[in-house]
């Protein structure tokens, strides 16, 4: 901010609002669009695992944590 | 084997086509062989763009429903004579495109050119998945505001994800081009900045074209701005097309035009 803009207690620049609300918006829809073969590899798995056994479900979930993308997976095989 | 580039960035009306016209052009000055292929089926544009719209005669689809051949379809430039362009064709049917015979098209033509271009249709339909599916390379075009970025940033997910060279472990080479960049805005902070756009895209930039009046009018008059000696932009096209042939070229320095105020207020930094 500049030298003046502080005197006057100018608000904060709208490129900076743009910057922040672009950052936030697009951490959330990366994740979907990161892994667009998601459904494709759910519906896969399912028809592996059928072969064997049982599936009632399949839910994947992604989680990264600093330096590692995970894909959890989450077998639903039906009441017993 | 010549080398597909696409250019593309997922909202319409940022440049895609005046930014395909210019580096077509500017490579072929460089002495290489290029093909720009306008894939907007049924919105064509880049014809009015290269100013080469009174010599159709035949169209992308007619080459790939073969009731010609690519020759007789190729239009050869005024100016640059190593330049060829490839109409989109005029149809309602915008899913015309067959993936097999686009195939074809596209790896006879990297036989014959070195560069060939390919201007994609706005969107992530099958229009822009046609054009990126044998992509060598991908120039996202991007101008410097919210719904421009946000778009960009969508499309760079799904260029691999759509991709032939990614599904066999090789990356599609990206990068990002900032088009009507206005420094003035930029540096009274109400504009994004180039880092700005480049820290939220997270890929390489190859080019910032500064927003240019004069660019109007060279569509205008279907004379690309990279014919004209002295202007800015015109530069920048210039730099972006030899970067592109693998030349190290500094970025051009855009600066606001400072008035005597503008002077003043600077002082105050």
């Amino acid at each position: 901010m500049s030298f003046l803009s502080k005197i006057f207690g100018k608000k904060k620049s709208s490129a900076s609002v743009a910057k922040d609300r672009l950052t936030i918006m697009l951490a959330h829809e990366r994740v979907d669009c990161k892994l667009p073969y998601l459904d494709d590899l759910r519906n896969d798995l399912i028809e592996v695992i059928k072969k064997y056994t049982s599936v009632e479900d399949i839910k994947i979930t992604t989680s990264n944590n600093q330096s590692v993308d995970m894909l959890e997976v989450e077998i639903l095989l039906g009441k017993k | 084997m010549g080398t597909i580039i696409t250019v593309t960035s997922g909202k319409g009306g940022v440049g895609k086509s005046t930014t395909t016209a210019n580096l077509a052009v500017g490579i072929a000055k460089l002495g290489k062989k290029v093909v720009a292929i306008d894939f907007d089926i049924g919105l064509r544009n880049l014809d009015m763009i290269l100013g080469l719209e009174n010599r159709i005669v035949y169209d992308v689809v007619d080459v790939m429903e073969e009731r010609c051949n690519l020759s007789q379809a190729l239009i050869n430039d005024k100016k640059a004579k190593s330049l060829y362009f490839l109409p989109a064709s005029q149809t309602n049917d915008k899913d015309i495109l067959d993936r097999e015979k686009v195939r074809k098209l596209l790896l006879d033509l990297k036989k014959d050119f070195d560069f060939i271009f390919i201007d994609s249709p706005a969107g992530i339909e099958s229009g822009f998945e046609h054009s990126i599916f044998l992509a060598d390379r991908a120039l996202i075009v991007s101008t410097p505001d919210v719904s421009s970025v946000r778009d960009a940033d969508r499309v760079i997910g799904i260029i691999d994800a759509k991709s032939e060279k990614a599904k066999n472990g090789e990356e599609v080479e990206k990068h990002v081009i900032i088009n009507r960049l206005k420094p003035e805005m930029v540096e009274s902070g109400s504009m994004l900045s180039t880092q700005d756009v480049l820290d939220i895209l997270a890929l390489p930039l190859i080019g910032v074209i500064p927003d240019d009046e004069d660019i109007i009018g060279s569509t205008n008059t279907g004379d690309p701005i990279i014919n004209k000696e002295k202007s800015l932009s015109a530069e920048a096209y210039r730099r972006v097309a030899k970067r592109i042939l693998g030349e190290e070229v500094e970025f051009l320095d855009l600066k606001a035009k400072k008035g005597f105020f503008g002077a003043i207020k600077g002082m105050f930094k």
